[in-house]
């Protein structure tokens, strides 16, 4: 897996990212698509991430780019 | 603005890709060095279509051309916003990503997408990537098309990279996967 943007959140990212991934391809691929597994790990993954974010003034960058999101969920959200 | 494209088919199916593209940038990838981080942001599964949406910020290091940092300064470090959708019904990856550093001196809109193949859709599947480069420095063209070109140019190389690096995963993937499914199958019959 590949690393963290924040060096202190890399165990949790870790532990996150191999959920998801088993998730994806033993349950989400095959037709599962509402469980979800891994949101425990995400929520503390997220907390640690987002702290990082705050303090590099990433989020406020994040903010503006997710502006144009609407459109983009308009476009690919929903079955083509 | 300038426009880069390039297609390309990899002898593995969808599911395989899919899967393998959530760690496109792990250590088994040598060769997309210039990714430091992947992050996940957010994550979530629209209840009617069954579509995966994930937003990931991605975190790159590389060196930058000395003029281009002397012009307009800046660190080395740049961060990339991704939003994906997964349809697992019509089988497709849609990557869409842009830049969030310098996003006032450059916009780069990249669309990445993953399908099964035509003629052997079981077995392999499609990539096409899309990018539209633009500079937004104003006035002196010159300098404008001299910043696309340069753009373009690292685009390339790098997407170049990220295929053989991809490639890279996908093999170790199914290396792993097969070792996985072995393990379980013994595990079943002893």
């Amino acid at each position: 897996m590949s690393a963290s943007i924040a060096p202190e959140c890399n165990d949790i990212k870790e532990r996150y990212d191999t959920c998801f991934l088993k998730w994806y391809s033993e349950k989400y691929l095959r037709g599962n698509t509402t469980s979800n597994d891994c949101e425990e790990l995400f929520s503390k993954y997220k907390t640690c991430l987002n702290k990082v974010l705050k303090e590099k003034g990433i989020d406020s960058m994040l903010e503006d780019v997710r502006k144009g999101n609407s459109e983009m969920d308009a476009e690919h959200n929903r079955r083509s | 603005m300038k426009v880069f494209s390039s297609t390309c088919t990899f002898d593995y199916s969808w599911e395989e890709v899919s899967a393998a593209n959530w760690r496109k940038y792990c250590p088994w990838n040598d060769k997309s060095t210039h990714v430091v981080a992947v992050d996940t942001l957010s994550r979530s599964v629209d209840s009617e279509t069954g579509i995966l949406r994930t937003e990931r910020l991605i975190t790159c290091d590389q060196s930058v051309p000395q003029w281009v940092l002397s012009l307009f300064g800046g660190s080395a470090t740049s961060h990339v916003y991704e939003i994906s959708y997964v349809d697992p019904k019509s089988k497709k990856v849609t990557m869409c990503s842009t830049n969030l550093t310098w996003s006032n001196v450059l916009n780069v809109q990249e669309t990445v997408t993953y399908q099964p193949s035509s003629a052997k859709p079981t077995c392999t599947t499609n990539f096409n990537q899309e990018a539209k480069i633009t500079a937004l420095c104003g006035g002196w063209q010159k300098i404008k098309n001299k910043v696309e070109e340069a753009s373009v140019e690292r685009f390339s190389q790098n997407a170049k990279r990220g295929r053989e690096g991809f490639e890279a995963v996908l093999e170790m993937s199914r290396r792993v996967f097969g070792e996985q499914r072995e393990r379980e199958n013994d595990k079943l019959q002893s």
